[in-house]
This record gives structure tokens, sequence and C-alpha cells, in this order.
């Protein structure tokens, strides 16, 4: 047996007066805390494993390619090519995620607790989209960073791609922001998490499915402009579009995109409508 | 000192008014809200909180003006929702360091009181386990501790005792003491239920149809209606005439006598009639008046 080497008393009941930080840092705090959670960490094991793996997958193809590169001197697969060839993992991320952020506050009706502290509403949507998008961005930045890094160490014949590079983390940010505001609109509006997982991925197999069918559709029948603009029904090639207008790189797919600056505007106008629903749901869940 | 004051606070709804003209104030300590349910009382927390905006009228917390305020009565009260408000997944610890941040605290000083406040509740070693698995009461005391945890000057309980056992609701209510005496933090605590209030309360306020009915410190409920209860080993019916004949108000109640107090003079009355009757004596109390039977009588 040990000695007994503590005692412990009772102190009473002490008061707080160290530091009591605004409405800024709760926020902060609590956009970590969700950045954590949707990487399953400070959750259970379990929480992990759906994270985890696909960032593992999302890693395959750049470490594949750095082996690539150093055995037969040839880039791998492209930068401004990765988020479109990765966009299923990418949606299954989302699917898997979104719901994690905004279901369980609604469903069991925490979100009270938060606005009776000085977070507000805006506040509380806020930094749960601004955790979603670098959930998102880090998924993407993190193997294209990894892939730069390899093409810098293994000194290829031809000059490094340093401006697909700059472009592509551009691309992942933006693809990052229109993902977790469509992802969260669509989450929030059901308190169930299983349902909400359903409907985001439901809503990425449905926007590809009909923008894949038209897209052949009125390609064999010789509507080529028509054709393109369907392909901006898919987000993944709408922010490959963006990409290719703001960077002139090469489009992922053969087919090309509509040019002018219509791909741009009407992602803002995504994002924008998929955040007044999100704001209205929460306004509307806060007031009740 | 006032801690919360409103003065004609109303609050319509599409269909219903909730609060209608009502002017309170309240002081330190622990004050009971009691009316029935609907009476107004949820929504006036969430009005004094500043998160719904009154119809007319004003209130003020803290010498705040909940209109205009709400954010910085926020930092500096806690609130105890009546529903279920605990995600089942994360431990208590966990849950309650996380609302502390909320509340604008430090990490580490989020987790020091964290750890102090569920103590203070009453949680030990079950506070590392998911909230899933707790028992109504233990999760009551988790609700309880996010509203203290950021060490507010003031907190507001709603129907905290709802859905407990007897043995439970006595803890909850003993805590509910020990907050406002122990750890000097104003306590405004809603009930359906007036006879638990009185056990806790040192101020009373009761609404009803969103109107204030009454408010007064406890001792004023209790002395209206003050008794004493009197035992003795036989002859409890000629005592009981006796008493009458004196003009006193008497009841037998089984084998006790409720005699009203009307005077000091009644306890001298008692006292003769049990002397000239030659009666033992077994018992002779005071009984507190229950404040269910003063709110009787104005509705009457």
């Amino acid at each position: 047996m040990s000695e007994q080497t503590a005692i412990i008393h009772d102190i009473g009941y002490r008061h707080y007066d160290g530091p009591r930080l605004g409405r800024g840092s709760a926020a902060r705090a609590l956009a970590v805390h969700s950045l954590r959670g949707v990487f399953g960490l400070g959750r259970t094991t379990r929480a992990k494993i759906i994270p985890f793996l696909l960032v593992a997958i999302m890693l395959l193809p750049a470490v594949v390619s750095i082996a690539v590169m150093a055995l037969v001197k040839q880039q791998g697969i492209g930068y401004t090519a990765y988020a479109v060839a990765m966009q299923a993992v990418l949606a299954i991320f989302l699917a898997s995620q979104a719901p994690y952020l905004v279901a369980p506050d609604l469903r069991f009706r925490v979100l009270p607790l938060y606005l009776s502290r000085p977070v507000t509403v805006l506040d509380y949507v806020g930094a749960k989209l601004v955790a979603m998008t670098a959930a998102l961005f880090l998924l993407l930045a993190v193997p294209l960073t990894l892939l730069y890094a390899g093409e810098l160490l293994v000194d290829l014949p031809e000059p490094v791609h340093t401006r697909e590079y700059i472009a592509s983390m551009v691309a992942a940010l933006i693809a990052a922001a229109l993902l977790a505001s469509v992802g969260l609109a669509l989450a929030s509006f059901t308190p169930r998490r299983g349902l909400g997982v359903a409907s985001v991925i439901g809503f990425y197999l449905f926007t590809s499915g009909v923008s894949g069918v038209f897209f052949a559709a009125l390609l064999a029948s010789g509507h080529e402009a028509a054709a393109k603009w369907t392909l901006l029904i898919n987000p993944f090639f709408l922010v490959d579009a963006v990409q290719v207008a703001l960077f002139g790189t090469e489009p992922s797919n053969g087919e090309g995109y509509p040019s002018g600056p219509w791909p741009a505007l009407i992602l803002l106008a995504v994002i924008a409508l998929a955040l007044t629903g999100l704001i209205a749901r929460y306004r509307k869940a806060a007031s009740s | 000192m006032t801690i919360l004051a409103t003065e004609g606070l109303t609050k319509r709804f599409p269909r219903v008014t909730a609060l209608d003209r009502l002017t309170i104030t309240v002081g330190t300590g622990v004050t009971g809200l009691v009316g029935a349910n609907g009476a107004g009382k949820s929504t006036l927390i969430k009005i004094l909180l500043g998160l719904l905006p009154a119809t007319s009228g004003r209130a003020e917390v803290l010498g705040l003006d909940a209109a205009a305020q709400g954010a910085e009565i926020r930092r500096v009260v806690g609130y105890m929702p009546e529903h279920e408000c605990l995600p089942p997944d994360v431990s208590a610890t966990e849950f309650v360091v996380h609302m502390a941040q909320m509340s604008g605290l430090p990490r580490t000083a989020a987790r020091e009181r964290a750890a102090d406040i569920l103590r203070h509740v009453g949680l030990h070693e079950e506070r590392y386990r998911p909230i899933g698995g707790y028992s109504t009461g233990m999760r009551q005391r988790v609700k309880l501790a996010q509203a203290l945890v950021h060490d507010p000057r003031l907190v507001f309980l709603d129907e905290p005792t709802n859905g407990l056992d007897p043995q439970g609701r006595d803890d909850m209510l003993a805590l509910i003491r020990r907050i406002g005496a122990e750890f000097g933090i104003s306590v405004l605590v809603t009930s359906h239920l007036l006879g638990e209030l009185e056990r806790v309360c040192d101020h009373v306020i009761v609404i009803d149809g969103g109107a204030l009915l009454r408010s007064s410190a406890i001792g004023e409920f209790t002395q209206t209606t003050q008794a004493i209860a009197v035992e003795v080993e036989e002859g409890l019916d000629p005592l009981a005439a006796r008493l009458a004949e004196l003009g006193e108000a008497v009841a037998v109640q089984g084998r006790v006598l409720t005699v009203q107090v009307r005077s000091e003079a009644t306890f001298d009355a008692v006292r003769d009639a049990v002397c000239d009757l030659d009666l033992n004596l077994v018992r002779l109390e005071q009984r507190r008046g229950r404040i269910e039977d003063v709110f009787k009588e104005p509705a009457a």
C-alpha cells in the first residue's frame, strides 16, 4: 500500500476573477472545436475512422505521383485536375462530416445554450462554415502541397509547375467554400444525421448525374455549346471552370467550359443562395 | 440591491399575450418565479437574456438594458433551460469545458472551472462518461453546471426539478439553496409548484396569464397562515371545543389540532386550555403555512 501523500480539502466555492474574452474568442474556439471534430479529434475512435480513411485516400494519388516522378522522371497527376479527379472522395467527406457539424446541436437542442452566451446566431453559423471550409481546404491542400514538395525534390527535366500549384490552391479554397456552404445548408435542414448524410450525397449524385447525362446527350446531338453549360451543374466542374477562367489552366474535361465571367457569377450565386438558406434556417431555429 | 427589474413589460405573440404589463423587481438571493405552465415564465427569461424583443415596456438585468445590451448580460448571467439540451456522445467534462469557452473563458481556466463546478453539483467519476448514459438527475446536474461554469452573477433556472424523483428534487433544491447562500450567485428559479420554492426561496413572485399576481418575501407568505399544531394524549375534542368557545379557529386533523394564530393571545389560550382541562401535552409546534394556501385565497 502506498503512503497517503495528499489530502483533499474542500475549499468551498471559488469565484472566477480571470479574464472574460469576447464574442470573437468564443467564435474562434467554436471554429477550432468544430474543425477538430470534423476529423474526429476529441471524439470516439469510431468517429475518426471515416475522416482518416478519406484523408489517406486523398493522399494516395499524390504519393503514387511522386513515386512515378522519381522513377520515370515524368509528371503524374496534374495539380489542377486533382479536385475533379478526387470529387467522389471530397463529396463523401462532405456528406459524412457536414451533418456532424450542424445536426446534433439542432437535434439535442444545444443551440439555446450557445445563444444564452455572448455568441450570436451569425457567430455560430460563421464558425461552423469556417470549420467546414478549412477542413475541405486541408483535405485538398495537403496532398497538393505534398505533390509540389515532391516535384521540387525529384527535379524533373521540365520546369517546376509553380503556377499550376498556386492555381490549384486557390481553386481548392473556392471549392471548399462552395462545398461547405452547400453541404451545411443541406445538412441543417434536418436534425437527423442520417438524413443529412443522405441529402448531401444525394445532391452530389443528382448534380453529377444530371450534368453527365445532359452533357452526353447534347454532345451526341451536336449542341456542343449547350453541352458545355450543362457541365456547370456539377459543382466540381463549376469550380474547375472558374479555375480555367481565372488562371487559364487546362480544363479537366476534354471539351472545356463556357468562357467569360459566367461560371464565376454562377458560383457566387450558388454560395449566396446556400448561405441565405443556412442563415434563415438558424434564425428560425433560434426564435423557436 | 436590485438584480433585475421590469416595467410594464408586454410580449404579444400572434395568437397569445405571453406577458401583460408585468412590473417586477428582484433583489439578491434566491427568487422563485411561480406560475402555471404557459403563464409566461420562459418568455420572461428569454426577454431578460436579450434573446426576444419585448412588444412594449422595458427590462433591466444587473443594470443593463435587456433590449440593447443583451450580449453584455449574457456574459455574466447563466441559463439552465427547461428542455433537454445535452448531446449524448460527449462526456460531461468535455461539454462543460466547451460551454465555458463559449462564455469567453480561456481554455485552461475553462478546464479548471469545469472540474470545480462539476464537483460542486455532485458529479464525480461519471463525469468522464458520455452523457447519453446518464440518469435524469445527473443530466439536470450537467445542465446546472453549464449554467454556472463561468461564475455568473445571476443564474436563471427554468423548472430545474422537472422530471426528478422526490430524492432528486430534494438534492436539486438543496443545491439551489447553496448557489444562493454559499456561492453568492443570485438565482431566479421558476416552477409551477409553489411548495418546492417555499423551501429554498427568499422571495416569491407569482405570475398568472403573464401578469403579476403577487410578489413578496417568503416570510410574509407564511405569516398570513401561521398556525400551530397541538397534540395531546387524550381529550383532543374537549380541547377543540374549549378553544372554539374562546373564538379561536381550530381544526381537528386526525390526532392533531391545528389552531390559527390570530395574535400572541392565541398561544396563551392554548396553554391555559390545556392546563384547565388537565391534559397531557405531547406536541406544540409552529406549522408553517404553505404558500399554496395563500394563493387559494385571492383566487376564491
